[in-house]
Formats: C-alpha cells, structure tokens, sequence
C-alpha cells in the first residue's frame, strides 16, 4: 500500500514564522498581491483564555515556558514567545525607531545602505498599522511615577515611552499575554491582515526543510502538529524563525554557511533590574509596567526602562531571599522596580545539539563595566525618588562597582545578529536586501539580521525591515496582481 | 505543587523540568532547605520558582492587592463589548 500523499501548497512566498518579521512580511505581500504561505510552528493563542497569571502563562506563550538559558558567565534567562505574533505576544510592548548613529555604523561596518530618511516611511507604516503612542501619565502609574521623581531630581534625560497598544487600561501583565487585547502584536494587526488578503496561514507547522535544487528554492517541509506533513511549493521564501532558531533552520539546510558567521555575532541587550521599597503605595502591577524610560546614560550604552508585574513575577525577581524575602513582600504594595538595559559588545553564539538550540554568551568586560556603572546610577535613581531601600540584583555584600560577571542576575530580551546583514559575503549570512548571500530565493527578516546591538528595543526595526523586504520582493521579484495602485505611502516605502 | 506551577515545570527545556522537580522535593524539607542555602547558584532558581507558585495563590495575591481574576475578567468584558479581537 502506497503511502498518502503529502498535501501540498503552492505559494509565491513561503514566509516561515508569523512574529515581529513573518507576519509584516506576509500582510505586505499578500496585500500586493502575492500567494503567501504563513507556516508558524507554535500556536494561535486565543486571548479569551489569558488568565493573568504568571506561571501559567508562562508556561503557555512562552518557548520551553520561558526558562531558555544562555551558557555562560553570567547565565542569562531569555525568554521568547512562541505562537502566533512570536515574542511581540509576550513583549513590552515597547517602540523605538533605530537610533541614526547605529544606522551609521552599520553603513561603515558593513555596508548597510539604511539611513534615517530612507527608513522613515516605513517606520511610519509600522507605527500607524500598530497604533503606536506615547503612554500618557495617568496609564503609566505609580510605578512610573516613581522613575519620574528620581530622574527630575536628578536632572537626567527621561520621558515616557512609546507602544503599540489601542485602549489600553493598564492592566500590568503584557509580558504574560495582554487581557484585554489592548497590545497591538503582530497576531492580531499584522496577521489579520495578512489573512485577510488571502494568505494561507498554517499554525503548528514545524519547517523541517527547505530544498534548493540549482541554487533555487523548490520546496518547505513542515511537519504539522498531528504528525501530519505539509509541503509548500514556492520559489521564494522568507525565514522568519527568530534569532535563535533560524541560524538552525539555515543550518540544517546547508543556507547562509559560506560566510562562518552564522549563529555567531549573537547580541543581547543584557537586562537587570532593581526593587526599591517606597513610603507610598506603588501598586507596580497598575497601569502600565514598561511606560517610562530614562535615556541620560544611553550614549554610554545604559538605558534604564520601567519594568513591574504581578505579585508572583515580583516574589521571583526579588533579589533576596528568607525572610527578607517574606518582608518585602508583605510590603509589596509599596516596591517599585525599574530596569536597567545594557547595548552590549558581547558577542555569543546559537549551536544546535540534537536539534534544540545551545546559546553560548560570556559576558565581555567592557559590558560588565556598564553593568556596574548603571546598578550604581539605578540605586542613586531609586533613592533620589525617595526610597527607603534599595534591593540591587546583586549578592550580599557586593557593591555595584565591586560586581564581577558571575554577581550578575540578568536577563535578556532582544537576541540579534545571528545571521547578520552585510553587503559583503564574507561578513554576513544575508545581504543588504536581507537575501541570503549565494542562494536564489531564501532571504530572512526577523531579529538575527540586525548586525548589531541597538540600545533599544528592536522590534521596529525588525518590523521596519521586514516592510522594506516585502516591498522590494513585490517590485522586483514576484509575479504578483496588485489588487489596488499604490498608495503614497506605499511608494515612499518603496523609494 | 500549585497547577500554574506545575505548568511552568513542566514546561522547561529538557531536562530542566526533572531537575526541578528534584530540587523543589528537596527545598520542601529542612535539611533540604539547609543544604541549599550552601549552593546559591542552584537555590536562586529553585526560590525562584518556589515563590512565583507561593505568590500566584489567588488568596495570596489578592492580599497584597492583585487579583488576577479580576483583571481577566475585565480583559474578556472590554475584549466583548468593544470587539476587540
């Protein structure tokens, strides 16, 4: 008895992950007419069953329950969302267009023909279809309130920050799925769309392969939940895995290989954050938890950005234990957090053992350096606003500017880099049009394309990059029926 | 262990969740506790998950002024009334 045959689907692009990159790329070119294929390995996450708790929720949005660790000194936790809007489901929420000096050295180290002008209309488009603001006071919260006080006093830059979330009431928990849908991730704008404009989106669809046969793309291996198969015959497609699971992906196909640099240059934006305990009532988990930023020390590469949570995320992040653990707890009503964000010149690297990724990150000097500078700018900061104790992420007795790496509790939110852009093939994985350097038909455009640290948070520039690849694919590469002429806007981009 | 935290445990990278489920068997005891404390490295995330169970208690949170329920069901009321997706 011969075996079912293998369904199969026949798209002009198959966009391989539906987060900050996948789902932009697929609305764009499906709603300019391209035949697309969405294939998302993990689910689409119904928000009517968000119950706000943490390890649940966790457990549920989260890649292995958001326990991904790097090996290394320090070991850093970095959590990446899985399923239907990818990490943008369980960020912040948070928007920042790429800094310009960052533009420039991505011109003169590799290459990168992206300035600030060129990339304005398409941050334009992004923001617009995510509904982007700056959080007002009253939705920031006590929290917030808090930073502001310390940074006035102080003098230092600050403000409040923008996100991409519509009718918004401060709910606190965005990082474990956003109740009320407020937080505008590319699962329920992008992907809609996508939709909407004839994509075929495929959820629980894990890529296994990708064949090229002379230099070509022919066709996407999926194996689907069910243990079904799925292939997707298409001529161009577009990875969209994420930083630390598409170096695998190329890998496994033998794509992106000439240059060694795949899976390497991997950077962080190592995270830390601090609790202090307050007179007043902070409430942190009112209002919104990352609303506030303080930029006074973002040229040195220190940023520091609100963070906050329910009691059960604050009782894990306390960096103390016993009963002083059990008191500040029971004072929890009165902690106020905030972070501290490091733009790093570490650099790590994604392997692959047994097909699950092995992240390798040591923590350079320079980058420590910045840590100890920033805890003890974030312990004036916190005290300034009035605090009456500083818990700093540090163990007993150690002071920031004694901290060594292994002192450190980070995290770490934003992996970029791991198959790079370069315009030269011996220095990244794609090229400037994010198209994998040596093959025809593969490009990339998520977070592991980024060449460098940003400083920020990256998903508008991700979101930014993956618009100007879908624009480029529709004008140069895709025999597709534009249902409409171009918008203004839609020329801008193209520009 | 609480139902949320099992998830959590369970859904780690292998082979994190039987490590884990090892170490919290062992914090539960004294001696366990003890023996701990002298292995910050491996009683970091053990009190981690341990306190993030302890805390997600509905009883717990809502006395420290969290009530998880509550913002979810405000979260699928707006979500209805509005049309939010």
């Amino acid at each position: 008895m011969s075996a079912p045959a293998t369904p199969t689907l026949d798209a002009d692009v198959c966009v391989i992950g539906a987060g900050a990159g996948g789902a932009v790329v697929a609305a764009e070119l499906a709603e300019g007419g391209a035949r697309v294929v969405v294939l998302e390995q993990g689910p689409a996450h119904d928000p009517g069953t968000f119950t706000a708790r943490p390890p649940e929720m966790l457990a549920r949005l989260y890649r292995d329950g958001g326990q991904t660790t790097t090996i290394g000194t320090p070991p850093i936790l970095l959590p990446l969302g899985r399923g239907a809007g990818g990490t943008t489901l369980v960020n912040s929420g948070t928007c920042f267009r790429t800094p310009p000096a960052v533009l420039d050295r991505w011109r003169t180290d590799f290459g990168l023909e992206l300035d600030e002008a060129r990339l304005a209309p398409l941050f334009d488009r992004v923001e617009r279809a995510l509904s982007v603001a700056e959080v007002t006071p009253e939705l920031a919260g006590a929290n917030a309130a808090v930073a502001r006080r310390g940074a006035e006093r102080l003098g230092w830059s600050h403000g409040y920050l923008r996100r991409n979330a519509r009718g918004c009431v401060g709910s606190g928990v965005c990082v474990f799925g956003c109740p009320t849908s407020a937080k505008q991730h590319t699962g329920i704008t992008y992907l809609p769309r996508a939709v909407a404009a004839g994509a075929h989106v495929v959820t629980g669809a894990d890529v296994r392969r990708i064949d090229v046969r002379g230099g070509r793309t022919r066709t996407v291996h999926a194996r689907l939940q069910d243990g079904g198969r799925l292939e997707v015959r298409a001529p161009t497609v577009v990875v969209c895995a994420g930083t630390i699971h598409t170096p695998l992906l190329l890998a496994r196909n033998g794509l992106g290989t000439a240059s060694g640099q795949l899976g390497r240059n991997l950077a962080l934006h190592p995270a830390t954050a601090a609790f202090a305990r307050m007179d007043e009532v902070v409430d942190m988990a009112r209002g919104v938890p990352q609303s506030f930023y303080v930029d006074e020390f973002a040229a040195q590469g220190v940023m520091f950005e609100g963070v906050a949570g329910p009691p059960g995320y604050a009782a894990m992040s306390l960096p103390v234990t016993g009963e002083a653990h059990r008191e500040a707890m029971a004072d929890y009503r009165r902690l106020a957090q905030f972070g501290l964000m490091v733009s790093d010149v570490s650099r790590g690297r994604v392997r692959s053992l047994a097909g699950r990724p092995v992240i390798q990150y040591a923590l350079a000097e320079a980058d420590v350096a910045k840590f100890r500078f920033g805890l003890a700018r974030l312990d004036e900061l916190l005290r300034a606003a009035g605090a009456r104790e500083v818990l700093l992420p540090l163990p007993p007795g150690v002071r920031p500017e004694r901290a060594r790496a292994r002192d450190l509790k980070l995290m770490a939110f934003h992996p970029l880099g791991t198959a790079r852009a370069a315009a030269r093939p011996t220095e990244g994985v794609v090229d400037g049009d994010l198209a994998v350097h040596g093959v025809d038909g593969v490009f990339v455009a998520d977070g592991s394309v980024v060449p460098s640290a940003l400083g920020v948070n990256p998903q508008l520039t991700i979101m930014a990059l993956a618009t100007r690849l879908a624009f480029r694919l529709l004008d140069g590469r895709i025999d597709a029926r534009p249902p409409a002429p171009p918008t203004e806007e839609e020329t801008a981009c193209r520009s | 262990m609480s139902t949320g935290l099992d998830a959590f445990v369970a859904a780690g990278p292998p082979p994190l969740p039987a490590v884990l489920r090892t170490l919290l068997a062992v914090a539960r005891r004294p001696r366990g506790r003890m023996l701990l404390e002298r292995l910050p490295r491996v009683q970091a995330p053990v009190h981690a998950a341990l306190s993030l169970g302890r805390y997600d208690d509905p009883a717990v949170g809502r006395a420290l002024g969290w009530d998880a329920d509550v913002v979810a069901a405000r979260g699928r009321a707006l979500r209805r009334a509005e049309g939010r997706p």
